[in-house]
């Protein structure tokens, strides 16, 4: 059982399912939009900011939900830590696909209607057809997402309200790879305060992306190492 | 399923010697397995195995290795000449004392016995 | 498994619940961990499923340390109210874990279970009666199979008819696959019958281990006229007296051989056996 099969299903699944109704959300809004008015922009561009949230929460439950379940089926700290590990690195370029496929997907639709696929925000990328920038964007962003609530996850596990501290570090990390990336963070006030807006050299976004997602995982890392279970009915 | 008074073993001992007495368990019939008592009184096995290795100390079982427990053949006579010993300490001298605390004169007692024989 | 347990301390801050326990139990029985609440019988539950780690002392199964050692990890489990093999999301969702985590899973076991209990595969534990997520935790740690197996409290959550029906389930499957179970309880007279040992601790520390029947012949209410009964008793460990007008009666803790049972029938005195509950509320020290 060296590799987190069951556990990289289940978050699979639950991934898939939210990507589909995401989906089916951003359709539901464009139709709308296109009753009453006209499509001018990308929608799905909208839309994927969601998935960061999810990333932010896949990290958080990862710590919260089974790290516990693992210990109390006799495995170690460490095997969770290795298999969460893994689940995080794969899970983030499974999301950034299904963000991508959506793209696509938007392309082929808006072109057979006639619509331009505008983009509105600044990107790594220019035009949405940069599959491989798009698809680099968000995956150092869900990795990062994801580091940072497996950090956030454990700070919230092992000491409750103290939780609350862990907090800035996991924005740290996020406004690190965010401004390498030179995207609106979408985050409260930091967002006002920092406006990142001309794109860096590709290397220096990629080694920021991955050194916050390393810094995360490592932190996460230290706060359950010898984390107790806890004792409150959850 | 137990009334606390003596300890579970023991009434199970107990239990297994009246049915020998009774002539429902005779000499040689195998008896239920430890794990059979486990589960119809709802108890450790290890509890049933004590009732069985007191009953086979005292001679009253036998055992059968990898087939199971059996009565000894004459474990109904030896139970018999046991209780037989103890019948006047534990049955008899009981009655006296109540007899008495409660005013039935020995004579009256005697009488009755008597009245049951000739019947 | 052989369990030994030295000289324990388990701490929180300031408290420290868990102080100074030594015992050993040899394996492969079912054991009874007694102690009011608060007593440090979660705590060390805990550090014994490798939950926490010690504050001071050791703990090892089958001769080796817990935590974080997953050749012996691999073998417990404990389950507790806290559900954390099963508020995993459906009742469908936590066998799916435990068949794939725990090596010697009984698919077919923990099926039958949920049918005996009524628990639906597609329901969500978290929106179970608290019954019913009990049950859950019961069907996971039964049908793990692991070698040390650790019940705390969390079956106390099931109605009577259940409870009765976790009792027997827990005795055939030990009977067919003998292995160590502990469980935990304060509510002892349900299931005293079931343990072969029991282990009382109070404050943190022993108060006995012995084994149940043992224990049991060892605790005796004495009953008489007041001053024959203070004679008798003048040599044991009473554990609580009442009396009744002249009649008095008094616990006594200890062997009591052949010549003393005597000695007491001819002073008149009745003996009696004392509950386990009963022998467990003196041996902790009476109501506080």
């Amino acid at each position: 059982m060296r590799f987190p099969r069951r556990l990289l299903a289940a978050n699979l699944y639950i991934a898939l399912g939210l990507w589909a109704a995401l989906a089916t959300i951003v359709a539901l809004i464009v139709v709308g939009v296109a009753i009453f008015g006209q499509v001018t922009e990308s929608a799905w561009e909208k839309g994927s900011l969601a998935p960061r949230w999810y990333a932010l929460f896949v990290g958080v439950g990862l710590i919260t939900t089974f790290l516990p379940m693992y210990v109390a089926h006799g495995q170690t700290r460490r095997r969770f830590g290795v298999h969460a590990a893994i689940t995080v690195t794969l899970m983030a370029p499974a999301v950034a696909a299904m963000i991508t496929l959506g793209y696509l997907a938007e392309r082929g639709i808006y072109h057979l209607v006639g619509w331009e696929q505008k983009l509105t925000r600044p990107h790594l990328f220019t035009e949405p057809t940069q599959l491989h920038l798009l698809f680099l964007e968000h995956l150092l962003e869900l990795l990062t997402w994801m580091a940072a609530g497996t950090l956030i996850g454990a700070g919230f596990y092992r000491w409750q309200a103290g939780g609350l501290l862990t907090i800035p570090v996991g924005v740290g990390l996020v406004v690190l790879t965010q401004s390498a990336i030179g995207t609106e963070l979408d985050l409260p006030i930091v967002d006002r305060v920092l406006r990142p807006d001309t794109p860096q050299p590709l290397g220096l976004v990629i080694g920021a992306g991955l050194l916050s997602f390393l810094i995360g995982l490592a932190l996460a890392w230290t706060v359950v190492r010898d984390v107790p279970l806890q004792n409150k009915v959850s | 399923m137990f009334d606390d008074r003596s300890p579970i073993y023991r009434q199970i001992a107990s239990r297994i010697k009246a049915d020998v007495l009774s002539g429902a368990l005779k000499g040689d019939d195998q008896v239920m397995s430890t794990t059979q008592y486990a589960t119809y009184y709802r108890i450790n096995p290890a509890t049933a195995a004590k009732a069985f290795q007191q009953l086979v100390d005292e001679g009253v079982l036998y055992k059968k290795r990898g087939i199971g427990m059996f009565v000894s053949p004459d474990a109904r006579d030896t139970l018999r000449a046991e209780r037989r010993e103890s019948f006047f300490a534990e049955v008899v001298e009981p009655m006296i004392s109540e007899a008495r605390a409660i005013g039935i004169p020995l004579r009256d007692v005697v009488r009755r016995i008597e009245e049951r024989e000739q019947r | 498994m052989r369990i030994d347990v030295e000289n324990l301390v388990l701490r929180y801050g300031d408290t420290t619940a868990v102080d100074g326990l030594t015992f050993n139990l040899a394996g492969d029985k079912i054991y009874g961990l007694l102690g009011r609440s608060g007593s440090g019988k979660t705590s060390l539950l805990s550090v014994l499923a490798a939950f926490r780690r010690e504050s001071a002392g050791s703990v090892r199964v089958n001769g080796q340390p817990v935590f974080e050692n997953a050749d012996v990890t691999r073998d417990i489990i404990m389950i507790r109210d806290g559900g954390e093999t099963v508020k995993i999301g459906t009742a469908e969702d936590a066998v799916y874990f435990a068949e794939w985590l725990r090596p010697n899973w009984d698919g077919d076991y923990a099926r039958s279970l949920m049918d005996r209990f009524e628990l639906r595969p597609k329901a969500k534990v978290s929106e179970m009666s608290k019954g019913q997520q009990s049950a859950m935790g019961v069907v996971i740690g039964l049908a793990s199979r692991a070698p040390l197996t650790i019940f705390d409290e969390s079956y106390l959550g099931m109605d009577v008819p259940s409870r009765y029906a976790f009792y027997e389930a827990i005795l055939a499957d030990y009977m067919l696959h003998p292995r160590t179970i502990i469980l935990s309880a304060h509510l002892i007279e349900e299931i005293s019958s079931l343990l072969e040992e029991v282990v009382i601790i109070d404050r943190g520390r022993l108060v006995v281990h012995e084994e149940t029947e043992t224990l049991l012949s060892r605790g005796r209410a004495v009953t008489g006229p007041a001053d024959r009964v203070d004679a008798f008793t003048s040599g044991f460990t009473v554990l609580g007296t009442r009396q009744l007008g002249p009649t008095k009666s008094t616990m006594v803790y200890g062997d009591l051989d052949q010549d003393q049972r005597r000695q007491a029938v001819e002073a008149g005195l009745e003996l009696e056996p004392i509950a386990m509950q009963d022998l467990f509320v003196h041996l902790t020290g009476g109501p506080r």
